[in-house]
C-alpha cells in the first residue's frame, strides 16, 4: 500500500493538486458570484421559507386534479342563437322564418340534447374522475398510510437496529476492555513469574556462596530448612525439616543460611515470601 | 466461533493466572522452594582469640596453635589477629554481631586458669552465625602441655566442624641429613604434626631411612647403615629400647607393619635379587612373598592383612601391584595410568593409595581410588617423594625437592591445597605420619 503510494505520489499529487485548484476556482467563484447577486440570496431565502409549504402538501391525500378540472357546462356551452326573427318580414318569410325558427328549435333541441348529453357525460366523467380521484386519494392515503407505516416500521426498525447495534458496541467494547483487562492481568502475572524466577536465582546463589561445603555433603544428601525471613531479608528463623545428614551437614547449611542474611530482595515487593522451603540436595 | 473459541482459551488461561497470581499473593499459605545443589570448597573462617590468661605471642599461645593447626587442615581460614576488635575469653562476652562483620562462621575462645598445681583450659567454641554454643571444655594441662592441649583443642574443633577426627595431636617421623659426605650426619626425628618439638630419636654418621610406624603408634621401624650394611631395626620411641629385626647378606630395606603389629614386609635382596618377605616379629620366621626377576620393593600391607601392595618394574617400569598372600605367585598390577607409579601407602579407611606418579614431566603425589582406579594428582611441583596419609585421611605429608635440598609438605588429599612445612634441620625426607594408635 505504502509502496503504492510511493510510486503513484506524483500523478496523485498532481491529480489532487488538479482538484484542490478546480474546486477552489469554483468555490471563489461562486463566492463572487453569490455576493455580486444580493437578490438571488433573498429569491433563495425566499424558498428556503417556502420549502415546508410545498412539501406539506405532499404528505396530504391530493385534492388538487379536482380544483384543476373546468367546470364542463361553462366551458362547453356554445354562444346563444338569436330565436326572434325582426316582425317586419312576409309570410315567406314567416313561413320560412317559422321553418327556420323551427330548423333553429330542432337544432336548438339537437344542441340541447347534445349539450344535455355532453352535460351527462361530462357528469358521468366528472364523476368517474371524481371516483377516481377519491379512490385515487384514498389510494394515496392508504399508500401514505402504508408508506407513514412503513416509513414508522422502517424508523423503528432503524431504531431498532441502532439500539442492537449500540447494544452490540458496547458489548464489543466492554468485551475489549475486559480482554485488555486479562490480558494485562496475564501480563503482569508472567511479569510476576519472571521476577519469581529471577529471585529465586538470586536467593540460590547467595546461599550457594555461603554454604560451603562439609566433606559429609555428598551425593545422596538431602536436607531441608524451614526458614522465615524478615520484609528486609532478615533471616528470623530457621528450622531443620528432613535431613540425612549427619551434625556437621546441619550445622553448615544453618550457618549458610544465616551467613545470607539479609536475603535479596525481589524485584517486585509483591514477589517477596516470608517463608522459604530450602533443600539441600548437592551433586557430586 | 473461532473468536469465541479463542476468547473462551484465552480467558481460561487469564483465570489459570488469576488463580495462580491469587496463590502467588495469598499469604502465609505459600512458601517458596529452592534448591541448593552446590557449595563452595572454601576454607570455613574461624575466629581463635587469644586465650585470657596467657601473654600474646609466646611459644604456647594456645590461640597461634589451635589457629595454625586449622590453617594447616586446608578447611579452614582463621582471621586475623589484628583483625579481631575484641578478645572476649568466654562466650558470655562474644558479642556476634562483631565477628559476624568480619565475616567469621565460627569463634573459638578460652583462657588459661591455675587448677591446683597445674593448669586448666577452657575453651567454647560458638556458631558466629546462629549463636549456638557447639563445644565448651575444661582441660587439665601445665606450662610444658600448653601447646599439646592447645593441639588436642585444635582436634575437638576440627572434629566438632568437619565430622573428622583431628590429627594435630599426632606426630611425624622422618630423617633430617645436614653436613657434606663425607662428614655427613643422619638423624631420625619425632616432632609434633606441626613440626614443633622435633626430638632426634637416631642420630647416625651412616644413612637413616625409611621410618615406619607400628600401627599402635609405639614403635618405629627404620634402615639403619649405621653397621656399614643395611639393617632394619624396630625402636620403642617411649623407651628408647630397639632391636635389629633383619640384616640378612644384601640389602635389607623398606618395612612396612602388618595392620595387627606382628609383623614386617620387607625388601630383601638376598636371594641375588630385590624381592618382598614378611618377618614375623616373635618367631622370626620369613616368608617370600614375591620371586620376580625383575626388582619388587616398596611393599604396603592391605586393611585386612591379607594381601601386599608394591612396586615393581617387571613391566618395564615402575608400577603398583597387589599380591595376596595365600597366593603370592600371581601379582595382579594396580597402577595403569602414567609411566611410573611407585611408592603405595594406603589410606586410614583402606580405600585409597598415595603414591608417586610422573605426571606431566613431573615425580609428583598422587592418590588413587582403589575402587574405581582414578588417579588424582595433588602436588604440582617436580620432584615430591614419600607420601605418608595422615591418620584422619585428610592430609598427606610427603617430601619435595627443591635445589636439592628436601623439605616436607602437607597436601590435602582431595587435592584442594598444599603447604610446605618450614624446616631449620637442613634436608629432610621420608616423612611418615604417625597413627592414631589407641586413643586416650
Amino acid at each position: 500500500m505504502q509502496g503504492f503510494i510511493k510510486e503513484h505520489l506524483r500523478p496523485l499529487a498532481g491529480s489532487v493538486g488538479l482538484h484542490v485548484v478546480l474546486v477552489g476556482a469554483l468555490a471563489i467563484a461562486a463566492l463572487r458570484w453569490t455576493s455580486q447577486q444580493p437578490p438571488v440570496e433573498l429569491a433563495i431565502q425566499g424558498y428556503l421559507v417556502d420549502g415546508p409549504a410545498k412539501v406539506r402538501p405532499l404528505s396530504e391525500p391530493r385534492e388538487a386534479p379536482v380544483e384543476q378540472v373546468p367546470p364542463p357546462v361553462e366551458a362547453v356551452k356554445p354562444p346563444e342563437p338569436e330565436v326572434e326573427p325582426p316582425p317586419e318580414r312576409k309570410a315567406e318569410e314567416v313561413a320560412a322564418a317559422e321553418r327556420a325558427a323551427a330548423e333553429a328549435r330542432e337544432q336548438q333541441l339537437a344542441q340541447e340534447r347534445v349539450a344535455q348529453e355532453r352535460a351527462a357525460q361530462l357528469a358521468r366523467e366528472q364523476a368517474a374522475a371524481e371516483a377516481q380521484a377519491k379512490r385515487k386519494a384514498a389510494e394515496d392515503a392508504e399508500r401514505k398510510k402504508a408508506e407513514a407505516a412503513e416509513a414508522r416500521r422502517k424508523a423503528e426498525e432503524k431504531a431498532q437496529a441502532e439500539r442492537e447495534a449500540k447494544l452490540r458496541a458496547e458489548r464489543e467494547a466492554d468485551l475489549q476492555r475486559r480482554l485488555a483487562a486479562e490480558e494485562e492481568e496475564g501480563a503482569a502475572a508472567a511479569a510476576r513469574a519472571g521476577v519469581m524466577d529471577e529471585y529465586r536465582l538470586m536467593l540460590v546463589q547467595t546461599i550457594e556462596r555461603n554454604w560451603i561445603r562439609p566433606p559429609s555433603a555428598r551425593a545422596g544428601l538431602e536436607c531441608t530448612l524451614y526458614v522465615t525471613q524478615a520484609p528486609g531479608g532478615t533471616v528470623v528463623d530457621v528450622k531443620l525439616g528432613p535431613c540425612n545428614g549427619d551434625q556437621v551437614v546441619r550445622e553448615s547449611i544453618t550457618t549458610a543460611v544465616y551467613k545470607s542474611s539479609p536475603l535479596p530482595a525481589p524485584r517486585d515487593p509483591r514477589a517477596f515470601e516470608r517463608r522459604l522451603e530450602i533443600v539441600f540436595r548437592p551433586k557430586e | 466461533m473461532q473468536a469465541m473459541v479463542a476468547t473462551r482459551k484465552s480467558r481460561a488461561g487469564a483465570t489459570l493466572l488469576a488463580l495462580v497470581s491469587l496463590l502467588f499473593t495469598m499469604p502465609g499459605h505459600a512458601q517458596l522452594r529452592l534448591d541448593i545443589t552446590q557449595g563452595v570448597r572454601d576454607a570455613v573462617p574461624i575466629a581463635v582469640v587469644p586465650f585470657g590468661g596467657q601473654a600474646e605471642g609466646g611459644s604456647n599461645d594456645i590461640a597461634a596453635v589451635v589457629a595454625n593447626d586449622l590453617r594447616m587442615s586446608g578447611r579452614f581460614a582463621p582471621l586475623e589477629r589484628r583483625d579481631m576488635v575484641t578478645r572476649p575469653t568466654s562466650g558470655a562476652e562474644i558479642r556476634f554481631e562483631d565477628w559476624r562483620l568480619l565475616n567469621s562462621d565460627f569463634i573459638v575462645v578460652g583462657r588459661v586458669e591455675p587448677d591446683g598445681a597445674g593448669l586448666a583450659v577452657s575453651f567454647e567454641l560458638h556458631n558466629v552465625q546462629t549463636g549456638a554454643s557447639l563445644l565448651a571444655q575444661r582441660l587439665p594441662s601445665n606450662e610444658k602441655g600448653l601447646r599439646a592441649t592447645a593441639h588436642r583443642i585444635a582436634d575437638l574443633v576440627f572434629e566438632r566442624l568437619t565430622g573428622i577426627p583431628g590429627a594435630f595431636s599426632t606426630r611425624i617421623a622422618y630423617v633430617a641429613v645436614d653436613g657434606k659426605p663425607p662428614a655427613q650426619r643422619y638423624r631420625l626425628i619425632v616432632a609434633d604434626a606441626d613440626g614443633f618439638n622435633p626430638r632426634t630419636v637416631l642420630e647416625s654418621r651412616e644413612p637413616i631411612m625409611s621410618p615406619a610406624w607400628s600401627p599402635d603408634g609405639q614403635d618405629l621401624a627404620y634402615v639403619s647403615f649405621e653397621g656399614k650394611a643395611s639393617a632394619v631395626y624396630v625402636q620403642r620411641l617411649a623407651t628408647g629400647q630397639r632391636s635389629r629385626v633383619s640384616a640378612r647378606a644384601g640389602i635389607n630395606g623398606a618395612p612396612a607393619w602388618s595392620p595387627d603389629g606382628r609383623g614386617l614386609a620387607l625388601t630383601l635382596s638376598r636371594d641375588g635379587n630385590l624381592d618382598i618377605y614378611t618377618l614375623d616379629l616373635r618367631t622370626q620366621t620369613l616368608t617370600r612373598v614375591t620371586s620376580d626377576e625383575a626388582i619388587d620393593t616398596e611393599a604396603e600391607w592391605s586393611k585386612d592383612g591379607q594381601s601386599l601392595f608394591f612396586t615393581s618394574d617387571r613391566a618395564g617400569n615402575a608400577q603398583v601391584y597387589r599380591v595376596r598372600l595365600d597366593d603370592s605367585r600371581r601379582a595382579e598390577r594396580v597402577t595403569f595410568t602414567n609411566g611410573y607409579n611407585a611408592r603405595p601407602r594406603l589410606s586410614p579407611d583402606g580405600k585409597e593409595l598415595a603414591m608417586v606418579t610422573l605426571d606431566r614431566g613431573g615425580y609428583r603425589i598422587a592418590v588413587m581410588d582403589l575402587a574405581s582406579r582414578n588417579l588424582r594428582v595433588l602436588t604440582d611441583a617436580r620432584q615430591d617423594e614419600s607420601p605418608s596419609f595422615a591418620p584422619n585421611g585428610a592430609l598427606v605429608i610427603y617430601a619435595t625437592r627443591e635445589g636439592g635440598r628436601g623439605s616436607l609438605a602437607i597436601a590435602s588429599s582431595d587435592g584442594a591445597f598444599q603447604q610446605r612445612l618450614s624446616s631449620d634441620q637442613g634436608d629432610v625426607r621420608d616423612p611418615a605420619w604417625q597413627p592414631f594408635g589407641p586413643r586416650t
